[in-house]
């Protein structure tokens, strides 16, 4: 019963992970509750605390240490038999969505929706229920596993949760897997070099209008086109997103304020300075020349990284995807996984199931793939237990 | 028990009983069956996430729930495939104790399921809550585990109302207020000792709830307040803060037909009692204004507020449960 070079998983195992989805099945409910109870406690960025709390309830009824960081994660901690290695399982539990909207989610024959529930109450609830998961499988790992439930890791949050965890972890880690309630099929294991930013213009007091200050929309209109003429090569790939605009107040009043929020992706981080550089030249020229305060403020970075398709986790992840008869979807990662990324821990990010997020129509999560999901990520868990995920060092 | 007493050592909190392993023990040391009835009618937009909240922690985590099931109406938007996915027995109410005839109406599904379902106790809880958590079944049950002198429980809430914007955060129980507790301070003082008499959630023992008719319709919560404080005084009773319960607004017109079955099962019980006599019979229809392109229109709706018989009294319920 050895594992092949074509098939990184034990025949054992790989009749194990094969059979997970049916063994799973008597959860449902429970993963359901806990996602609907979960989700319905507001978390926007800052203000995860009861969501949180939440989730260390969830852990600690299940029998696992559970509590906060110095930084406000939710952390919980299974021992494994053998415990040289950690395996980190983390979700975030911010989301987008503030806390004055109601978080109400309803379950229907076949979805679950409601505001944040893809983004990411169903990531956070499957990291709840891994416990439950692998009592149920009467698995008792041979590595340590992790939980985190991050905060502050969307937008400005810049994944502060996770850093700030694994700048002061009690332990290092070994493994990460990241868990994203969408979508199903998502296999992320590197990271595209991304920068976020927003350029605030703001004219200056009306005295100084005399000599030419203009509205604060017409000034980003010059900038955004200034923007829009930086070169940016296909290979490496480079791409800038200008992604938001707020400006303006009312029909009769001249705005004295517009900001413009940007991404710059490339697969170069050499790149990614480079752009930065131009903008930075563009908001100072145009600060000069029109008599504005423009400020531009890079409040998220991330380096271009990550794992090889041919690392012993990747292969191990998609041998379980297989088995368990889930498509994989391979690409960058927007995830937690770049914290993972920066600091040389293996790590991949998977999603739970099919759905919607942060679109128009309001967001939901399938039901019928969610076991799937859940049994695509604890195998993964048992693939890197049984030490598929290992690279092997040249003698 | 005055009702001073009584308020003071039978209203409870819910957090009392969040040891469900305990209650959970308590139950099954007692060899008591716990039911939960879930009286549906079109409930598609919350009944999946009722049932998957209170299976997932009351039968399948802590077992102190021995069965839930819906009770349904005749629902035409999928309420009941909707159950039955996620783990509940499901009835129609007009498929059971046919002998007896089909009346439509929430009173008439809470009727039936003493006969459909197989509990010691009976937890009744209306499924429009949106924010649905297992205390809205422990907090009602507990106390009829730990006491064996109390053999009915009622819920009370805070009752915000989902709005379109938002949710505003307080309101509710209009009908309590202005119908219900001046009724009952002029006719039944000491069940103005509970807060809310008109709350969907409650539970009882068997053995009472078989012996007391059920009106089929809006005053089955009222009747059966009455009706057990007739026959086993305010003692019986114990009530429960489930603290918040966000449901559906219903418009003043539904809650002015609701009182008007109210007022009907009321004076049903007054003149029974002798305590108020009518020259004649009370009609059963209730007439709402319609305004419609300028122009008044006035429509009348027949609010018969039939009552179903004690389920004791039924041959086949007798039968069954071999009473």
């Amino acid at each position: 019963m050895t594992a092949s070079l074509e098939q990184p998983l034990t025949e054992q195992l790989v009749a194990r992970v094969a059979g997970l989805e049916d063994e799973l099945a008597p959860l449902r409910e429970e993963i359901l509750a806990t996602l609907v109870t979960l989700g319905q406690i507001p978390a926007p960025g800052g203000g995860e605390e009861a969501r949180g709390r939440y989730l260390l309830d969830r852990l600690t009824e299940q029998g696992v240490t559970a509590g906060y960081d110095d930084f406000g994660n939710a952390v919980g901690f299974v021992p494994g038999k053998n415990p040289d290695k950690t395996i980190l399982a983390v979700a975030h539990l911010d989301t987008i969505v503030p806390d004055n909207v109601d978080h109400d989610l309803t379950i229907t024959a076949d979805r679950v929706t409601g505001p944040g529930v893809s983004d990411n109450a169903l990531g956070a609830a499957v990291v709840a229920m891994l416990p439950a998961c692998l009592e149920r499988l009467d698995v008792k790992l041979e590595h340590n596993l992790q939980l985190l439930g991050s905060v502050r890791s969307l937008n400005r949050g810049n994944h502060g949760g996770i850093r700030d965890f694994l700048d002061h972890a009690p332990r290092p880690f070994d493994y990460g897997v990241s868990v994203e309630g969408v979508h199903l099929g998502r296999l992320n294991f590197f990271s595209i070099g991304t920068i976020r930013g927003d350029i605030h213009c703001h004219v200056r007091p009306i005295e100084s209008r005399s000599y030419g200050a203009e509205s604060a929309i017409a000034v980003l209109n010059y900038i955004i086109n200034r923007i829009l003429r930086i070169e940016v090569p296909t290979r490496p790939f480079t791409k800038i997103r200008l992604a938001q605009v707020f400006a303006g107040i009312s029909y009769d009043d001249e705005p004295e304020n517009a900001m413009l929020g940007f991404e710059v992706n490339s697969h170069s981080d050499q790149m990614i300075e480079r752009v930065e550089r131009q903008i930075a030249d563009i908001v100072a020229e145009i600060t000069a020349r029109h008599a504005v305060s423009a400020d531009l403020d890079v409040f998220f970075r991330r380096q271009a990284g990550g794992l090889p398709f041919a690392h012993p986790l990747v292969k191990a992840t998609l041998a379980v995807m297989e088995t368990v008869g889930v498509e994989p979807d391979q690409g960058h990662s927007p995830s937690d996984l770049s914290e993972f990324i920066a600091r040389g821990i293996p790590a991949v990010t998977l999603g739970v199931s099919r759905g919607n997020k942060n679109r128009r129509e309001p967001d939901y999560v399938e039901i019928d793939p969610i076991l799937k999901g859940v049994a695509q990520v604890v195998g993964t868990l048992l693939a890197i237990d049984s030490g598929a995920a290992e690279e092997v060092t040249e003698p | 028990m005055t009702r001073d007493q009584w308020l003071a050592e039978r209203t409870f909190h819910h957090s009392a009983f969040w040891d469900l392993k305990h209650l959970v023990e308590a139950k099954e040391r007692q060899g008591l069956k716990i039911s939960l009835c879930l009286p549906t009618l079109n409930e598609a937009a919350t009944i999946g996430k009722v049932i998957v909240v209170l299976k997932s922690a009351l039968k399948d985590r802590y077992p102190l729930v021995d069965e839930i099931a819906v009770i349904d109406s005749g629902s035409t938007d999928g309420t009941r495939e909707i159950a039955a996915k996620f783990g509940a027995d499901v009835y129609l109410a007009e498929e059971h104790l046919t002998e007896c005839g089909d009346k439509k109406g929430k009173g008439e599904n809470l009727w039936k399921a003493l006969y459909l379902l197989d509990g010691d106790v009976i937890c009744y809880v209306d499924t429009d809550i949106k924010n649905i958590h297992p205390r809205f079944v422990y907090g009602l049950v507990a106390p009829l585990i730990n006491d064996p002198n109390v053999h009915y429980v009622k819920a009370f809430y805070d009752r915000p109302l989902a709005m379109s914007h938002g949710i505003r955060p307080s309101g509710g129980g209009r009908v309590t207020e202005i119908l219900i507790r001046p009724l009952f301070s002029l006719f039944y003082p000491d069940l103005s000792a509970i807060v809310q008499p008109l709350s969907g959630e409650y539970a009882g023992r068997r053995e009472v709830l078989e012996k007391i008719p059920y009106p089929v319709g809006y005053g089955v919560e009222t009747a059966m307040l009455i009706d057990i404080y007739d026959k086993y005084g305010l003692g019986a009773f114990a009530q429960t803060d489930l603290d918040t319960r966000v449901h559906r607004n219903q418009e003043t017109i539904a809650l002015g037909r609701m009182a008007f079955g109210i007022l009907r099962t009321l004076f049903n019980r007054l003149g029974k009692e002798e305590r108020f006599q009518l020259a004649e019979q009370l009609p059963t229809i209730m007439r709402q204004h319609r305004v419609d392109d300028g122009s008044f229109e006035l429509i009348e709706y027949n609010i018969e507020e039939f009552e179903r018989q004690p389920m004791i009294e039924v041959d086949s319920y007798r039968e069954k449960f071999g009473r």
